[in-house]
């Protein structure tokens, strides 16, 4: 929002300004304006682009590095504006009218070359637009940004107007109460680029109207403080010498921060801005210096180049719309703020899919994987989408995590969906509800596993093929370990069966119970089924897949919700080793294992009432 | 045997194949090794060294091995390493079978007429063979299910099973497989190298198999180690840790390039006929399926801990 004001405000306060000359303003004619300052060249276009990009550098993240930076930029160049603003004044005070002009562009002999229309052109793009790029980050930074710090940034910007100004000398009065009103209601940004036009013969003028402009700007925004400045731009007024002390006491008034920040901040920063404008190095000085003291100096003038630019009918606005406008700016910072973070995730979440993508393309590169195949560093950077389709998309409700004990441990659970997602929530839901459990593994059958680009994605996952090493090794490990029994014909059964248990293999997870002793919970998951319902299979033995599935939404899945329900642990204690030789025993087991996960999931469709909502 | 106590020492070691990557790898070791005395060098060509006695054998020839028996009973040694295999690129493949499978058989021969205590052969985890249904870690007692397309890892099996026969018939003696995951260093040179040596490897895409891969400092080191351990069988000798082979071509400073699978299987026949074949088409399994094996019982039986992770070993590639 700042970066919208920003680019907005420049454009009609440009127009404004010039259009004081031809007592009309309208944003068409700044653009004019611009393009011959560019003259010089591209230096003006860049400059725009720069600032805006600097805002929104700054709204981002990313403004870790940039934050502190860009308010001592800011600071920085309203402090050397007031410095070397009283050069500026002098010439002007000194010549006279266009002869001022003259001879500062004698002074200033590479100003001359690119300026043939207008002098001052060139450095008012110069100035204005690095005055906004600081102005935006300074907001940016500062939240709240200071209201006297604004009124200092806006008289600035004015200032370099203020010539334009003065012309007329009854506008300049209006234009002191525009002023006001533009101060509240707009960044210091866009007061910044009206700065453009400044000519040093009309500077004193516009110094006397910018301190009774000033005036009642202090006036309107605050207390103490901007008497001060009032005061100094009256002083001002009645000496035209005494510009160096104005530039003093504007910077006092302005703010302590600027004057501590300027002496350090100011050469990186201006420097650089300067050589990107690709004006000759004599040029830099004045450019640079120029917008600067348009600060301090504008402080007193300010309030004038603005009015001249608008014709403000109205008079000097009140305290309220102010306060208004000062809420609606930290409304648009904060919102953009907002805006900033969740932008932020998204983009984590985005890189992650990314990452995802890259990893089943097979070109994902991963150091740390385990000997499995899972790549933590992938999962912590798919984290933000994880989360989200866990806790939001599917809104996954976990019911009897508790039964499942400690150690190794075999969870049978129901297979469903047309594609595999079951596996993955299963070890989300356990990492996230029994943080005390060894990280959990589940195993997929081969044809999934074998699967291009899924199954490597699934192994990076932490999916493993199923196997009896593989399991005998997990489990040796004391992990859980989640298995699907019914395997590869549960994925490939149509909707119309869904919940509906297939057999339960050759009882193989019976069998590694037995022999290692792990306990069996059974679990019943529902909503898998209408995550990624069957609804058709395209052949594509091609890709060495038995099919495609044909699914609504393509790989993507349905925002079904998801319920676990974690059932009693069935023991395995009472039976020796050799009970998995034993096929009778392990065909009991199995079944009860299947009637347990069949009962709960029977209880928990009874419960459910909506296959969406929950 | 009292051969394999270290506080013995005048050790004397007899090598085949000693100007290969595993020769030269283990010679340097032994020529550091206060305990050996001397080597035997069974060659065609002689290497540098101090140590070195070298007596001239081409292991192809059919008299190989009473020449070798005959150097081998001249005077006893302690200990036989049979390195002589090919790694580099294959130009002729009868003269690798010969070498490979032959030789071995007279190696064999030899060192069971003079009464060995001690053979070590080198293989590669390859011969698991990479397939679909192989468990995440392959250990050393999985089948060698090897890789039809490919004679070198057809050899390599064969030659394995000689060995194990061997072993059956010898059991006084201690022989010893090492069973080395791809030999990673910037003076190696054998199929792995050679791949991830291009600027662009092409890899399927959908796949992105496990490997592991051996920093050429442990391969020495497992070598030297197989001096004097206790033990006898095969051995998985790994090194730290896995990666997804896109992992390591970016590891060796390569870029991956994932093909569709049927395309890369034309281009690779392709290219296979007309005899440009850069890329061997028995990769193709590997650069498809996991082949992990379990380092474990190299570990505990033989006493080799890894230094390197398979990172650094490929990065030690980039570097070369």
């Amino acid at each position: 929002m700042a970066k919208g004001v920003l680019g907005n405000d420049p454009f009609k306060r440009g127009a404004a300004s010039r259009p004081s000359d031809s007592s009309e303003p309208s944003t068409p004619e700044k653009k004019p304006a611009k393009d011959k300052a560019g003259t010089g060249g591209k230096a003006s276009a860049r400059k725009a682009g720069a600032p805006k990009a600097g805002g929104k550098a700054a709204s981002t993240k990313s403004r870790k590095a940039e934050g502190p930076k860009a308010p001592t930029k800011a600071r920085g160049g309203k402090t050397t504006a007031t410095e070397r603003r009283p050069k500026h004044a002098a010439v002007p005070v000194e010549t006279a009218g266009a002869a001022a002009q003259g001879g500062e562009e004698a002074a200033l002999p590479l100003r001359e070359p690119a300026a043939t229309l207008d002098a001052r052109a060139p450095v008012n793009d110069a100035g204005p637009l690095t005055e906004q790029q600081r102005e935006v980050e300074h907001a940016l930074t500062e939240a709240l940004a200071s209201e006297a710090a604004e009124a200092s940034a806006a008289a600035a910007v004015e200032e370099a107007l203020g010539p334009e100004a003065g012309q007329d000398a009854e506008v300049e009065r209006l234009m002191a109460t525009e002023l006001a009103t533009e101060l509240a209601e707009e960044a210091v940004e866009a007061l910044l680029e009206r700065g453009p036009p400044s000519e040093p013969s009309e500077q004193e003028r516009e110094l006397a109207v910018s301190v009774a402009t000033q005036v009642a700007d202090t006036a309107a925004r605050a207390a103490a403080g901007e008497e001060r400045t009032g005061e100094a731009a009256r002083d001002v007024t009645t000496e035209d010498t005494g510009t160096q002390e104005e530039l003093a006491i504007g910077v006092v008034m302005a703010e302590e921060e600027e004057e501590e920040d300027t002496t350090a901040v100011e050469p990186e920063v201006e420097l650089p801005d300067v050589t990107r404008d690709e004006f000759p190095p004599g040029r830099r000085g004045p450019l640079s210096l120029v917008p600067p003291p348009s600060f301090e100096d504008g402080g007193a003038r300010e309030p004038f180049p603005p009015d001249a630019g608008r014709s403000g009918p109205e008079a000097i606005r009140p305290l309220a719309e102010r306060a208004v406008a000062a809420l609606s700016l930290a409304r648009d910072i904060a919102g953009q703020a907002l805006a900033s973070e969740s932008l932020a995730r998204a983009m984590l979440a985005v890189n992650g899919l990314k990452d995802m993508v890259l990893a089943g393309l097979g070109t994902g590169g991963g150091e740390n994987l385990d000997e499995y195949g899972k790549d933590p560093a992938l999962v912590e950077r798919l984290e933000p989408v994880l989360e989200f389709l866990y806790s939001q998309y599917w809104r996954v409700s976990v019911q009897g995590v508790v039964h499942v004990p400690q150690g190794a441990v075999i969870l049978v659970a129901n297979h469903s969906g047309a594609l595999p997602y079951d596996g993955l929530v299963m070890s989300m839901a356990l990492t996230r509800e029994r943080p005390d459990l060894r990280e959990p593994r589940w195993l997929v059958e081969d044809q999934i596993f074998h699967a291009p680009m899924v199954g490597t994605l699934f192994n990076r996952l932490g999916a493993v093929r199923a196997c009896p090493e593989n399991a005998l090794r997990l489990l040796d490990e004391h992990r859980p370990l989640v298995v699907f029994p019914e395997g590869y014909q549960a994925l490939s059964k149509p909707f119309g069966e869904r919940y509906r248990l297939k057999r339960f293999g050759r009882g193989g997870f019976v069998k590694l119970a037995l022999r290692t002793g792990a306990p069996i919970v059974p679990v019943a998951i529902v909503g898998a089924e209408e995550t990624s319902p069957l609804l058709g299979r395209i052949p594509a033995s091609f890709l060495g897949l038995p099919y495609v599935p044909l699914t609504p939404l393509g790989p993507l899945p349905l925002p079904a919700k998801w319920s676990i329900r974690f059932g009693e642990p069935i023991g395995v204690e009472d039976f020796p080793p050799e009970a998995a030789d034993d096929l009778g025993e392990v065909q009991r087991l199995t079944e009860r294992t299947r009637e347990s996960i069949q009962g709960m999931l029977q209880s928990l469709l009874r419960e459910r009432r909506s296959v969406f909502a929950g | 045997m009292d051969v394999s106590r270290p506080g013995k020492g005048r050790l004397r070691v007899a090598v085949t194949g000693a100007s290969g990557d595993y020769g030269r790898l283990l010679l340097s070791r032994l020529e550091q090794d206060a305990d050996v005395e001397s080597i035997l060098v069974l060659d065609v060509a002689r290497p540098e060294g101090e140590k070195i006695e070298f007596h001239r054998v081409d292991l192809t020839r059919y008299d190989a091995e009473s020449e070798l028996t005959d150097a081998l009973t001249e005077r006893p040694v302690d200990a036989l390493y049979h390195l002589a295999f090919l790694f580099g690129p294959i130009q002729n493949g009868s003269l690798a079978h010969e070498l490979e499978v032959i030789g071995t058989m007279n190696v064999l021969t030899a060192a069971g007429r003079s009464r060995l205590p001690r053979l070590v052969v080198p293989s590669l985890t390859a011969v698991y063979g990479a397939r679909g249904n192989n468990p995440a870690l392959l250990r050393e007692g999985s089948p060698l299910q090897g890789c039809p397309h490919s004679r070198f890892v057809t050899d390599k099996v064969e030659v394995e099973s000689q060995v194990r026969a061997f072993r059956d018939r010898h059991p006084d003696m201690r022989v010893l497989v090492l069973r080395f995951a791809p030999v990673l260093g910037p003076s190696v040179d054998n199929p792995a190298t050679r791949l991830l040596r291009n600027a662009v490897v092409p890899t399927l895409m959908g796949f992105d198999p496990l490997w592991q891969g051996l920093h050429e400092e442990d391969a020495a080191r497992a070598l030297h180690l197989a001096l004097r351990a206790e033990t006898s069988g095969e051995f998985n000798v790994v090194g730290r840790g896995v990666m997804p082979l896109s992992g390591l071509i970016q590891q060796a400073g390569a870029r991956p390039l994932p093909l569709p699978g049927p395309l890369f299987r034309a281009a690779l026949h392709t290219l296979d006929v007309v005899g440009a074949g850069t890329l061997p088409v028995a990769l193709l399994d590997y650069i498809h399926y996991s082949w992990v094996a379990d380092g474990e019982r190299a570990e505990s039986a033989l006493g080799f801990i890894p230094l390197h992770h398979v990172r650094d070993a490929a990065a030690a590639l980039k570097r070369s």
